[in-house]
């Protein structure tokens, strides 16, 4: 009799994580298009929409980038907590919760210079990114809870609480009743650099290179390798696995919650509940798919800021913008499924 | 044997290319508490998987109270009344006492459940409500409900793998008299699983010893049985072969004085230990594994820091002080546990080549991949280390070549220290070969060596001078030339004349 079992390959393609994604692309373009003619709708013509307001002109392009700075700020702070191999879950939660900050810090100061306004409001936005996972960065090290639950119970603490602070204390009276936090001025507003593309993009580029070499380069990355790899390992070394797990949270915390500031000084200039939709949860899409690598992070994030803005013109014809997160979601499937046939071999063996 | 229960007859089972178990016989007797002795990887917990059904042998043959079993598996082992407790416990944390031995639908006293317990408590001295939760129990009182387990579920034969390895001396001699009374009252088969002598020879009424999965001594008589003949059926025949001792040495570089640990089980694990170790001197440090070896090997590297005592690097007092305190001394250590500890499983070669020195490669936070590769590199060619991939994960090397890459990596710094702990533990002939010229090498080099093992025959070849580690305590020191395995042997079993 003949049994099929299942072994982890010795040896990986380099290239692997990379085919996988076109893979999982090619797959969720094709579920897309059946879903699409299911609705008697062309998708060749669906998807050549969706490629020309989305990266056909200047002004398309620039909102599919912008529309992909928190995606990649958070997908990067998740790779980082991810390289002690934690699951940051809670990016959604701390991208408002660095808006909450940048706010705080906004109604309480007041600085001429303008930039370096803008600079103290960024640095207070990846602060409170940092403040908001320290609880659950707390518990982990001294209690051993498990992040993924805590990180993720924090998103609803903290939209509770942007809740209750757009309802009460901090409501604009001139809103018309809208629930959201006064405007900031315009004087901190984040400068586009072309088009409608804010200077958060280059803010964006720098962090995934500051991501890159904190991982791959640095003595701490190296040291986050060894206690992601085994604790006891760690130990032997001289390293202290609770102290690298503290300190790539808050980093990783950070990225979200500046990606947070972002937004705001870029898009909503104000706290609201529009300060995210769901920018933290997709984040971890695109780190997935990318194996956690920053790099990998910033071009699918990028694609996936495009594949939003194409998702909301196309109900302009009458189709949902719900296409493009199917075509988010069916990507990460069909890779993740792809990057296990790379990582393992089903093998034939003879039993007698 | 006059009526065995169990008859295990020709077993043999291989994993890949290693013989488990090689044409092993075993007879039960009904009512008796059986020993079965042996070193580590002996073969006792996998003849112990086959009886309880986990393993299929490959050949052999199994008998149960008269009748032929064809292929046994874990439901029909308990349908037969075998039952096993593990080393590692198989209660579910969460649950009650009463939940875990009433889970299995063989659990036999589902009505009476109360008076069943109240009964057994009082033979296991468990003086615990059965609606408390498993994960409120001291480790010893979870072992005392896994035993009970195997009752509630109707065994008749329990095997009982390495039941006091987590116990403290006084839930040893309660454990004693539990079994006893289970044996004589209801007449429970025992396996009592071990690599303690005391414990087999206080527990037990036949002994059955293996060594390299062979069964090397079958129904020994505990009463009439010698400490020597046990030693020697456990140990095998010890080769003395040795390397060259003329060595000179030199001033002392390392010093332990006056050691004691308590663990987090409060258990003390070792007592006033003292030793001391010159430049060019290799101190072997014979006991059976469990005696406090890990301990003081950690305690001396810097990992265990709640101690008492003193611990001297090079005249330097490193005690209280961390890991790397010892690292910036040139003190290498080669744990046991190669993959694990030594070596980080699921990071890549390159990472793991660099775990002991990898500061020295930084710039202030910048770590140069350049002088990882570099000295990798030196690595592969003095060690011949065979790394196809050095981006590829660890467990792409074979073990031979994954301890080469541990040594190298510790010693390449020509370390002053060299803490070595089963350095050729489950390698072939001649990777042993290799790593014990490192050895002599590095003490040709003027390296302080202590030498942690359970093979007579590496630490007679190496040594200048022994120490026998019991209980925690320095049985024994002796000159390597005035010892004899007879001497050693006895004194690893707590006989010290």
């Amino acid at each position: 009799m003949n049994k099929f079992l299942l072994s982890k390959k010795l040896y990986r393609n380099e290239l692997a994580t990379f085919y996988s994604f076109l893979i999982g692309f090619l797959i969720a373009i094709i579920v897309g298009s059946i879903i699409l003619l299911i609705q008697s709708k062309n998708p060749f013509d669906v998807f050549s929409l969706m490629l020309k307001l989305s990266i056909g002109s200047v002004n398309s392009l620039s909102n599919s980038l912008n529309k992909a700075i928190p995606l990649i700020l958070a997908g990067l702070g998740i790779a980082i907590i991810n390289s002690v191999k934690l699951w940051n879950i809670g990016a959604e939660g701390q991208i408002f919760f660095g808006a909450i900050a940048l706010n705080f810090v906004y109604i309480n100061t007041s600085i001429e210079n303008s930039y370096l306004y803008i600079f103290l409001l960024l640095a207070s936005g990846f602060i409170g990114g940092s403040v908001c996972i320290l609880l659950p960065a707390l518990s982990k090290v001294l209690f051993g809870v498990n992040e993924i639950i805590t990180t993720l119970l924090t998103n609803y603490i903290v939209f509770g609480l942007t809740i209750y602070l757009i309802n009460g204390v901090w409501k604009d009276p001139n809103s018309l009743n809208f629930p959201a936090a006064a405007y900031v001025s315009e004087s901190v507003y984040l400068p586009t650099v072309f088009g409608k593309l804010s200077s958060g993009f280059l803010i964006c580029i720098l962090f995934t290179l500051i991501a890159y070499y904190i991982k791959d380069k640095s003595v701490f990355g190296y040291e986050m390798r060894i206690a992601g790899g085994s604790a006891l390992t760690a130990i032997y070394a001289g390293i202290s696995a609770k102290q690298k797990a503290f300190i790539a949270m808050l980093i990783g915390g950070g990225f979200a919650g500046l990606a947070g500031a972002i937004e705001l000084l870029s898009q909503t200039h104000r706290v609201s509940t529009g300060i995210s939709q769901g920018f933290g949860y997709t984040a971890i899409i695109v780190a997935a798919i990318t194996g956690m690598r920053p790099l990998g992070i910033f071009l699918v994030g990028s694609l996936f800021g495009a594949l939003a803005i194409g998702g909301s013109v196309i109900q302009t014809i009458g189709v949902s913008s719900y296409i493009s997160d199917i075509i988010q979601a069916t990507t990460l499937f069909g890779a993740l499924i792809a990057q296990f046939f790379f990582s393992y071999e089903i093998k034939r063996v003879k039993d007698d | 044997m006059k009526n065995p229960i169990l008859e295990a007859k020709g077993i043999s089972k291989s994993f890949g290319n290693i013989k488990a178990l090689d044409d092993v016989d075993f007879f039960l007797e009904k009512g008796i508490i059986h020993g079965l002795l042996g070193e580590n990887g002996a073969g006792k917990s996998s003849l112990m998987n086959i009886l309880s059904g986990i393993y299929i042998p490959e050949k052999g043959t199994l008998t149960i109270n008269g009748q032929l079993i064809k292929r046994l598996n874990p439901d029909l082992a308990s349908s037969y009344g075998i039952g096993m407790v593990h080393q590692e416990f198989r209660l579910i944390d969460s649950f009650s006492i009463k939940d875990n031995l009433t889970l299995s639908k063989s659990n036999i006293y589902q009505n009476d459940f109360s008076e069943a317990f109240s009964k057994y408590s009082d033979i296991f001295a468990l003086n615990l409500n059965a609606m408390t939760p498993v994960s409120e129990l001291s480790v010893g009182e979870k072992q005392k409900v896994e035993i009970m387990k195997l009752i509630f579920h109707n065994s008749s034969i329990m095997l009982l793998d390495e039941p006091t390895a987590v116990l403290t001396p006084q839930e040893t001699v309660q454990l004693k008299e539990s079994l006893e009374t289970l044996s004589q009252e209801d007449e429970k088969t025992i396996v009592l699983i071990t690599h303690k002598l005391k414990e087999i020879k206080d527990f037990t009424e036949t002994i059955y010893v293996m060594k390299n999965g062979k069964m090397v001594a079958k129904d020994l008589d505990t009463k009439t049985v010698s400490d020597t003949q046990l030693i020697e059926l456990m140990m095998g025949e010890v080769k003395t072969s040795k390397f060259d001792k003329n060595n000179l040495k030199g001033d002392t570089k390392l010093e332990a004085l006056d050691i004691s640990f308590t663990n987090e089980q409060n258990i003390k694990t070792l007592q006033n230990v003292s030793l001391e170790i010159k430049s060019g001197e290799v101190l072997g440090v014979a006991g059976v594994s469990g005696n406090g070896q890990v301990e003081l090997a950690n305690i001396i590297c810097g990992i265990i820091k709640d101690f008492e005592g003193r611990v001297i690097v090079k005249t330097k007092d490193v005690t209280g002080k961390g890991v790397k305190s010892r690292k910036k001394l040139n003190l290498s250590y080669i744990p046991e546990n190669r993959l694990g500890v030594g070596l980080a499983p699921g990071v890549s070669v390159l990472d793991n080549s660099a775990i002991k020195e990898y500061f020295q490669a930084s710039v202030g936070p910048h770590l140069s991949k350049n002088v990882l590769l570099n000295s990798l590199n030196d690595l592969i060619n003095k060690f011949s280390i065979k790394a196809p991939d050095v981006k590829a994960e660890i467990s792409t090397l074979s073990g031979g070549n994954m301890q080469k890459l541990l040594m190298g990596r510790e010693l390449i710094s020509n370390p002053d220290v060299i803490i070595a702990a089963q350095p050729t533990r489950g390698l072939d002939v001649s990777a042993v070969d290799s790593i014990h010229n490192l050895i002599i090498d590095q003490r040709d080099k003027g390296s302080a060596i202590l030498l942690i093992s359970e093979d007579l025959d590496e630490l007679f070849k190496l040594s200048d001078r022994l120490i026998v580690m019991y209980e925690g305590k320095v049985i024994t020191e002796i000159e390597t030339e005035l010892a004899t395995v007879e001497n050693i042997g006895l004194a690893m079993a707590g006989i010290n004349e």
